[in-house]
């Protein structure tokens, strides 16, 4: 490996003078400020509410949903790992035997607090059944209450896989 | 005093008001959206009033209120309240008075009586400008003092560090333009300005005195603590420097100042260096002589940027949603702009068709030369705010170093160039 000599940069009298390169930055700024100004579709903003972001991939974590069996049953077996792993202690579940044949145990109650959640992933990650998923895409929940944040069992059931999301 | 002199006063003093302070939402506005389209971003321009956005000025109007209706705090560790609260109000006082003496146009003659185009008739022109302007920056001091804030003080030892690092150049830049006219009153700088260098080139001072300028501009930002030299400030460092403390309209006193500050600069800078309110080739008596062309000018002038300005309106003042009030903006605006065109070029055309009196035609000048002192002044107002977000902000100490090591010896040379040419040719 032989020595790279970086080199140094003000040394020279046109460094030393700054204008010149003042002159420069203003001129990029200049083309900047014309070309927007000219035609502010070349904006690189997005009129949010109007306008909705398109750049969402499959690996996007949004907020959760339970997946359902082919019969529309929640395929949530509630075994608590998911609640177990979830570091921000925000997943609530009440067991209850099942009886109609498919399963042992399945959840009374499922609840997530999504004011508690750090979108972490580590629910999905830990559930054996595949019936935990963040693949919804929704990346804006709003609320009046607190008590709106804490989506119970037939709220999560109720979301679907985002239609923008190739068919997994 | 008859009633012409009263009029022309009062104009004389609400064109500093407005221009001082009437501006400031003017300026943030540019200053936004300028930033905005620099930064490929929009800027503010969701805000309306009644689907009247006016590209994102109500956003300006909305905060203005916003600072008025909130609650007047005084923290409670603050031991010397009388400074605390006095120091905006310095702040803000003395960049509005720097406005007092900017000429806005030439002396104006209504039946014989001569007018002083100034809000205060003085002599002391430059002078005035550079007590105030450096009077401004102890509001910055006293306010960073008085928080009882580490930050706040930190702020005021950058402010003082920064006023000493300029103050120097910038008098000895002044000092050589000074030299060159011969005068301190600065409606005779712009006089000398209306002439001629060898019969085709503009005398401004940007042309006579290259250096002079640069120095002046420079040390210009500095003394309007404005980017790169707002160190007092210095938001990415010491949270809001000498403000830290202040909230409500003593925040907001602090920043008209600083926009009133921006605003006296740009029209001093005019003033020195560009021309003032002259129109390159045309002097006053030019102007005098050659009214009805320039009427007519102005007219089709006017005609054209209506039009230009309602066909950019078209393409990019638009709104998705058509329900909504904000999409009906830019067909009424186009309306209402095209009928006050209309309604001004009626005007202008019957000046032409009937005539001025001798009063009427000194009037129609000073009118066009206070449009163009306002068309140089805003244009400096957008270098002001180009240079804020085109450029890094400067350490205190670089800041010494450039006033001390590179602006003073330039200025103390440029003095003395300046001077043996004087004397040397005798004018």
């Amino acid at each position: 490996m032989g020595v790279k000599v970086v080199p140094r940069h003000g040394a020279s009298l046109k460094d030393k003078l700054y204008l010149p390169a003042i002159a420069g930055g203003m001129k990029t700024t200049f083309k900047h400020f014309i070309k927007n100004l000219k035609d502010t579709s070349n904006l690189r903003t997005v009129q949010y509410p109007e306008v909705q972001p398109t750049d969402i991939t499959d690996r996007y974590r949004g907020v959760h949903r339970l997946t359902k069996r082919e019969d529309d049953s929640e395929k949530c077996v509630a075994c608590y790992m998911c609640a177990t792993a979830c570091p921000a202690e925000c997943i609530a579940i009440e067991a209850q035997e099942r009886t109609d044949g498919q399963d042992e145990k399945r959840p009374k109650a499922f609840s997530i607090d999504l004011l508690e959640c750090v979108y972490c992933g580590y629910c999905v990650e830990a559930c054996p059944c595949d019936a935990i998923r963040m693949d919804t895409g929704i990346f804006s929940l709003t609320g009046k209450t607190r008590e709106e944040f804490v989506l119970n069992k037939e709220q999560l059931m109720a979301n679907e896989r985002s239609k923008d999301f190739s068919d997994d | 005093m008859n009633s012409a002199s009263i009029i022309v006063v009062i104009v004389n003093i609400l064109l500093a008001v407005v221009l001082a302070v009437g501006t400031t939402p003017i300026m943030v506005w540019w200053e936004r959206r300028v930033a905005g389209f620099i930064q490929d971003r929009t800027g503010p321009n969701r805000c309306n009033v009644g689907g009247f956005r006016l590209g994102g000025l109500i956003q300006s109007f909305a905060d203005m209120l916003k600072l008025i209706f909130k609650e007047d705090f005084t923290p409670g560790h603050v031991k010397y309240k009388f400074f605390y609260t006095i120091a905006p109000a310095i702040v803000f006082f003395c960049s509005f008075l720097t406005f007092a003496v900017i000429p806005y146009a030439d002396t104006l003659v209504i039946d014989g009586f001569s007018y002083t185009m100034q809000a205060i008739p003085t002599q002391l022109g430059i002078m005035w400008f550079l007590a105030y302007a450096g009077l401004s920056v102890y509001g910055i001091i006293l306010g960073g003092y008085a928080s009882e804030n580490k930050y706040g003080l930190l702020g005021a030892v950058r402010a003082s560090a920064q006023v000493i690092s300029y103050e120097a150049a910038m008098g000895l830049s002044v000092i050589s333009m000074l030299v060159t006219y011969g005068t301190i009153h600065l409606s005779d700088m712009v006089a000398f300005q209306g002439q001629l260098i060898f019969g085709f080139i503009p005398a401004w001072g940007i042309i006579i005195q290259p250096l002079a300028g640069i120095i002046f501009i420079t040390t210009a930002f500095a003394e309007a603590n404005r980017a790169p030299f707002d160190i007092a400030e210095g938001e990415s460092e010491i949270v809001a420097g000498y403000h830290t403390e202040y909230s409500a309209m003593r925040f907001g006193l602090f920043q008209v100042g600083e926009y009133a500050a921006m605003s006296a600069s740009s029209a001093i800078i005019v003033t020195l260096f560009f021309g003032g309110y002259q129109i390159p080739w045309l002097d006053t008596t030019t102007l005098q002589s050659n009214i009805y062309i320039v009427i007519g000018v102005i007219a089709v002038l006017l005609i054209a940027m209506t039009y230009c300005l309602t066909k950019w309106m078209k393409k990019n003042n638009t709104w998705d949603n058509p329900d909504d009030p904000r999409a009906k903006e830019t067909k009424i605006l186009t309306k209402v702009f095209w009928i006050m065109t209309a309604i001004v070029c009626t005007i202008l055309v019957s000046f032409i068709v009937t005539g001025l009196g001798t009063n009427g035609v000194n009037i129609a000048t000073a009118t066009i030369q206070i449009g163009t002192f306002l068309i140089k002044f805003f244009m400096m107002s957008l270098v002001f705010i180009w240079i804020r977000w085109t450029l890094l902000r400067f350490r205190y100490d670089q800041l010494q170093m450039l006033g001390w090591k590179v602006l003073l010896p330039l200025a103390i040379l440029n003095i003395f160039i300046t001077a043996t040419f004087v004397v040397v040719t005798g004018s």
